[in-house]
């Protein structure tokens, strides 16, 4: 097994040295400091012993997403500090689900009702057909009302009817009903049997097994559903009929949920797992403009997913979408490549015993032989000396740089990304770490609080400070991504590095604060978490200003 | 195998005794839902004279879905691919178990007649056809006379 000297600095340091411009000490420390928080995470869950509620700190009142509707989230719950995170200021939407938008169809429906005079189910219908945008179908209506419904179904084309009175009593006596027939002689399966079987006023009668194997082959399309001989549609009433059950609702939901695909420029499904909602933005206009300032139309669902309304990805700032793409493109091709790095077994190159890497240092022993040596660079530990500076795979590149071949150079490449990609990796588990421990203590915490009954509000401080926690991980993760494509020598990027610093050093101040398990300790710390928590938030509004600022100016160039 | 459902033996039954003019159609001794089928070219079409083998399968859901057609002869026709594969609404859209095999197959039969370049599924005939529909029906009727000419 592995035991390293606690030489942490060299790992980091290393590294990124690799496109000359290197950091000086102090960012090398700074940087160090910020991977500390990950091993001192990684111990914490392991003591962890409480079971995680995922629920606790989410706003789900509990209800059935598709039960709730009209969740809308007015701009005065966004907090000054959200605006101020790289969001697209005064960003205004609301978060749906398929029924709410099928409710507020409805509601339209009602009120043309007035305009048409026909039944909701019909035009329920056309609503579909037009794919649930009214402007088509009052165009297409007040030019052929007549033909319109005979292609959409709701019509016989031998009727002759004139006027606009649909009436489903219009057709013959037995239509629309199950009937119940002996020895009917199927025409689809070619059974006969004796049976309840349906049919429209067209007079198409199959069996109901065939009928219902029929409509429930169709209900994802989300298209109207017609007679199986015929075009005449079935309506809703008649889908429940068929399959004995309110499949109808089923088909409705496929129908807006199709609606949502084809209008996904202001409409966009909350890409975390599991999730129903959708957020509605009215208006996208004003986005592209705050694209080019950097801004990101980051919004959150009423399970307080928060995302990007343009990429679907998480919320990402200091990152814009591009830097993001750009990023997540990257890490997806070079994986391959950095499985070496990221894998935490190695061979010892002496004696090739397994060794295992528990740790962020790269000063490796072996257990077997004793071998000291680099981690990184496989070679003998002893000219690397107290110095990190001494990798001799570092210093060998050091040399070559004026003769550098393209191999070098995607070398060299490499890993400066290594680097990048390590530090986001650190910063993504240790979010996930913090937040896992955040939910468990959390759950003792409310424990105790309903034993000494004191409101949900006064611990409110702990959920609160738990998703502070979050958001500042989550901007310094994606800062790394701004950093890697920074020009390094530029001075803003020095102030860049210094935020991130002191960013990370607040996130591991606050993230401290959760390892006390007491939990009526924790509630006597409730002016530390507050103090801690606001600062962590003045730090990432900070870095993620100053983050838009180097794309602004164009010092974080993404290629 | 599964037993074979009634619609597709009543199906099958009524093809050998009552077969439709120009269209044979026989299912394979092993498996009752593959068919071996050959369908005349229409009379005054540029595929006329010629006879097309193609290959249909029944999928287990039919006749809820429909039947998959394929043309195992090469022809040069715009709804149809180099694969054999063909654009027709009957067998994708607006399939319907009312349908049968043997509509489905007076469909193929009508779209040899008048193929539709607008819809193509084979682009680069679509074009041509387009483009010149006199060379187009040329170069059909060769194309029938080389690979779709009975042996004699
Ligand atoms: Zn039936
Ligand atoms: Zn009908
Ligand atoms: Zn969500
Ligand atoms: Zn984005
Ligand atoms: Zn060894
Ligand atoms: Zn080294």
């Amino acid at each position: 097994m592995h035991t390293a000297a606690v030489d942490a600095e060299h790992e980091y340091v290393y590294e990124d040295d690799f496109d000359g411009n290197s950091f000086d000490d102090t960012s090398a420390e700074k940087y160090t400091d910020m991977a500390a928080g990950k091993k001192r995470n990684s111990i914490m869950s392991q003591e962890s012993e409480f079971e995680i509620d995922d629920q606790l700190y989410s706003d789900d009142d509990g209800t059935d997403a598709y039960n709730d509707y009209t969740l809308v989230e007015p701009l005065s719950t966004v907090s000054a500090r959200e605006l101020n995170q790289g969001t697209v200021p005064n960003l205004k939407y609301e978060c749906l689900t398929a029924q709410s938008i099928f409710e507020k169809m409805v509601e339209r429906v009602n009120h043309l009702k007035l305009i048409f005079n026909i039944c909701t189910e019909d035009l329920l219908s056309l609503m579909q057909h037009f794919d649930w945008n009214e402007e088509r179908l009052l165009e297409s209506w007040t030019d052929k009302m007549d033909d319109l419904l005979v292609e959409i179904g709701l019509k016989n084309a031998s009727e002759t009817v004139s006027g606009t009175q649909i009436d489903a009593s219009n057709g013959t006596e037995t239509a629309r009903t199950l009937n119940f027939r002996n020895n009917f002689s199927c025409m689809i399966c070619c059974e006969e049997k004796t049976t309840n079987t349906f049919s429209l006023e067209c007079g198409h009668e199959y069996c109901i097994d065939c009928y219902r194997h029929y409509v429930n082959d169709k209900l994802n399309s989300g298209n109207i559903i017609s007679c199986i001989g015929c075009s005449l549609a079935l309506k809703n009433d008649d889908i429940d009929k068929i399959t004995g059950s309110p499949s109808s609702k089923k088909l409705m939901m496929s129908s807006i949920k199709s609606f949502v695909q084809k209008h996904n420029k202001n409409y966009r499904w909350c890409p975390f797992t599991d999730c129903n909602y959708i957020i509605h933005l009215k208006d996208t206009s004003s986005l592209d403009e705050y694209a080019r300032l950097h801004y990101s139309p980051f919004v959150k669902c009423s399970d307080s997913h928060r995302f990007c309304f343009s990429c679907a990805f998480e919320i990402h700032a200091p990152a814009d979408c591009n830097v993001t793409a750009l990023w997540v493109n990257k890490s997806r091709k070079e994986s391959a490549n950095l499985n070496w790095v990221l894998s935490n077994t190695k061979e010892c190159p002496k004696c090739s015993v397994n060794i295992e890497k528990d740790g962020g240092c790269n000063h490796m022993v072996c257990s077997g032989c004793k071998y000291e040596f680099c981690w990184i660079c496989e070679r003998d530990w002893t000219p690397h000396g107290k110095s990190f500076y001494q990798c001799t795979l570092y210093k060998s590149d050091d040399d070559k740089k004026n003769a550098k071949t393209s191999l070098e150079v995607a070398a060299k490449t490499l890993k400066k990304y290594t680097f990048y990609y390590k530090m986001f990796n650190a910063q993504e588990e240790s979010a996930k770490l913090d937040w896992t421990l955040g939910q468990a203590v959390g759950a003792k915490v409310r424990l105790l609080q309903e034993k000494m009954g004191v409101s949900w509000i006064e611990g409110q401080f702990l959920a609160e400070s738990v998703r502070t926690l979050y958001e500042g991980r989550t901007a310094l993760k994606w800062s790394f991504a701004v950093a890697y494509y920074s020009d390094a020598s530029h001075n803003l990027t020095k102030i860049f590095v210094d935020n991130q610093s002191l960013l990370s050093a607040a996130v591991e101040d606050l993230s401290e604060l959760l390892e006390i398990k007491e939990p009526a300790k924790i509630m006597d710390r409730k002016t530390d978490f507050y103090n801690k928590a606001g600062y962590v938030e003045n730090r990432t509004s900070a870095l993620i200003e100053c983050g838009r600022d180097l794309l602004c100016k164009g010092i974080c160039k993404p290629v | 195998m599964a037993s074979l459902p009634k619609r597709i033996i009543k199906e099958t039954e009524r093809l050998i005794t009552d077969p439709v003019p120009g269209i044979t159609a026989e299912p394979h001794d092993d498996n009752l839902r593959y068919f071996e089928v050959t369908v005349e070219g229409p009379v005054g079409s540029p595929y006329e004279n010629g006879i097309f083998q193609l290959e249909l399968y029944l999928p287990d859901d039919y006749p809820m879905e429909a039947p998959k057609v394929r043309f195992l002869t090469k022809i040069y026709h715009p709804n149809i691919d180099r694969l054999g594969r063909i654009c027709l609404d009957v067998l994708k859209t607006n399939w319907s178990p009312a349908l049968q095999i043997r509509t489905v197959l007076l469909s193929i039969q009508a779209l040899l007649a008048s193929p539709n370049p607008n819809d193509p599924l084979a682009n680069d005939v679509a074009e041509d056809w387009i483009k010149d529909e006199e060379a187009a029906k040329q170069t059909a009727k060769k194309w029938s006379k080389l690979y779709a000419t009975p042996k004699q």
